[in-house]
């Protein structure tokens, strides 16, 4: 466990709990609250980004891709599981399954 | 006027308080009405329409909002204060709490009210006792005079680094906030240059650098943060010392943790809080002059509550009286339990019992603390305490 981690003493701590830095939420990991896991599906995603643009917890992936047609675009990368915490919005607002044809984000019982 | 020069001015309790707002010049003030501290924010209200200050002034909607848009203010970098009275500070008990634990400066003038119901307008310290575990450092005085002065140690007490901590001045309503009394209204700058510029501590608005304030403390970092509020509480007792003799350096006028008035010999003791001590001690002089060996012990700083010096300036007496202006109900007198559990280890510990007085602005009369005088000679003589606890002045006996 690295030193960012450690839990700090009273006479450690910022005074009043505040908290000096901004843009930490990334070190905090809500992935431990998930009893529900979204399941990326490369083969059926269209790469709209709605998933990425509605996680709460910033949790998908992206990275530089093309079009069909060679237009640059972003695209999924997968889910970045230590942030998702199971909410299953990307599930549910995902226009590939709304089309109720193929799942592009599975939605399964984490197991236990 | 000559630089550096005090006022004699005849003034409220009020109005004095008001004053110490104009000198602090605090940048937010949000503050609603109520009786009997209305008088405060109106003056400094007229001195913001006036122009004598720069102070943003917030009118909202209840207390509520007033200790939030103050706590609001502060963690945003300002000095900020505000006034109430009774069932006032009940609805900022949110608000207060997360006050301390977030350890803002928030500076508040409280005029002692009884709290509803029924509903009384007059002093008694239910509303200030009841916030005593809130984790504000608790200032009370027994005059127009120390109340001001009270209130000017305040942020310079409130805002050290050791402390950072809000802090509650107590006067007693209507007794003091009404009475016209003569005082020094020290001058403008001189008080400035004691108090000194704010520094805030991570403001909201420095965008460079933009800190969160109220985040999540669970289980596993939450007792941390008391243990250090506790320790800064702690820290205080020192501060509000070494803060107390600068005053008196500067102006003139000496404070401690508390007043002892004829104390050093005496064998019957009272222990009392706010504007009831000039009382006594009127009758303190008249009993001294028949040979009575009586004295007062006055609480200036309830909270952090000075257990051992208090403890060892009661060393001497044989029997205490500590009077409560307030009730706790199903328990003695907040003031009493702590006064019997500083004295509990003393080598010999002197004979002390509890009077509940003054509730809703009951009177205590001169003749009342005779009264009381000539109990704890009875008692001290018959070596027994026939009743601990009970309330003064209360028809039906």
């Amino acid at each position: 466990m690295s030193d960012k981690y450690k839990l700090k003493d009273w006479d450690e701590l910022e005074l009043g709990g505040v908290i000096p830095e901004s843009g930490n939420a990334k070190d905090y990991e809500t992935g431990t609250w998930r009893t529900w896991r979204p399941v990326w599906k490369e083969e059926a995603c269209v790469h709209c980004l709605t998933c990425w643009v509605l996680c709460p917890e910033d949790a998908y992936n992206l990275k530089d891709g093309q079009t069909a047609k060679g237009k640059e675009r972003k695209e999924i990368d997968g889910i970045n599981y230590y942030h998702c915490k199971g909410c299953g919005l990307c599930v549910k607002e995902c226009p590939v399954n709304k089309k109720g044809v193929k799942q592009a984000i599975d939605f399964i019982r984490e197991e236990t | 006027m000559e630089q550096g020069m005090s006022k004699t001015r005849a003034i409220t309790g009020n109005g004095a308080m008001a004053e110490a707002m104009r000198q602090i010049h605090p940048d937010v003030v949000a503050a609603f009405p109520i009786t009997p501290s209305t008088q405060v924010i109106e003056d400094f209200a007229q001195f913001v329409a006036d122009g004598q200050v720069e102070t943003e002034l917030i009118t909202v909607e209840s207390e509520h909002s007033a200790m939030s848009a103050c706590l609001g203010a502060s963690a945003a970098g300002g000095r900020v204060m505000t006034a109430t009275s009774s069932n006032g500070l009940a609805l900022m008990w949110e608000m207060l709490y997360i006050a301390a634990s977030m350890r803002q400066p928030i500076l508040l003038t409280l005029v002692n009210r009884a709290i509803s119901a029924p509903i009384n307008i007059h002093c008694d310290h239910g509303d200030s006792m009841g916030a005593r575990d809130a984790g504000w450092i608790q200032l009370y005085a027994e005059n127009n005079q120390e109340a001001y002065d009270n209130m000017l140690m305040a942020p310079v007490i409130a805002e050290h680094m050791n402390v950072r901590l809000p802090v509650m001045v107590c006067l007693d309503g209507f007794i003091i906030s009404h009475a016209i009394e003569t005082m020094q209204i020290e001058d403008d700058d001189k008080v400035r240059a004691f108090i000194g510029e704010y520094t805030p501590y991570y403001s909201l608005l420095d965008t460079e650098k933009p800190p969160t304030w109220g985040a999540l403390g669970l289980n596993n970092y939450y007792i941390e943060y008391k243990k250090a509020q506790q320790v800064a509480m702690e820290n205080a007792h020192t501060v509000i010392q070494d803060v107390s003799k600068q005053f008196g350096e500067l102006f003139g006028r000496q404070y401690d943790l508390f007043e002892s008035y004829r104390l050093e010999d005496a064998e019957r003791v009272i222990v009392a809080i706010n504007s009831v001590a000039g009382e006594i001690k009127e009758v303190i002089d008249e009993l001294r002059e028949n040979g009575e060996k009586v004295g007062l012990l006055k609480i200036r700083v309830f909270r952090p509550f000075p257990y051992s010096e208090i403890a060892q300036a009661l060393a001497q007496a044989k029997i205490i009286t500590v009077l409560d202006r307030s009730a706790s109900m199903g328990a003695y007198g907040p003031l009493f339990t702590e006064i019997r559990t500083a004295l509990y280890d003393m080598p010999s510990r002197p004979m002390v019992y509890n009077r509940t007085f003054g509730l809703g602005g009951r009177e205590l009369f001169l003749d009342d603390i005779k009264a009381i005088f000539r109990e704890s000679q009875e008692y001290l003589q018959a070596g027994k305490i026939q009743t601990v606890f009970d309330y003064l002045c209360v028809r039906g006996g």
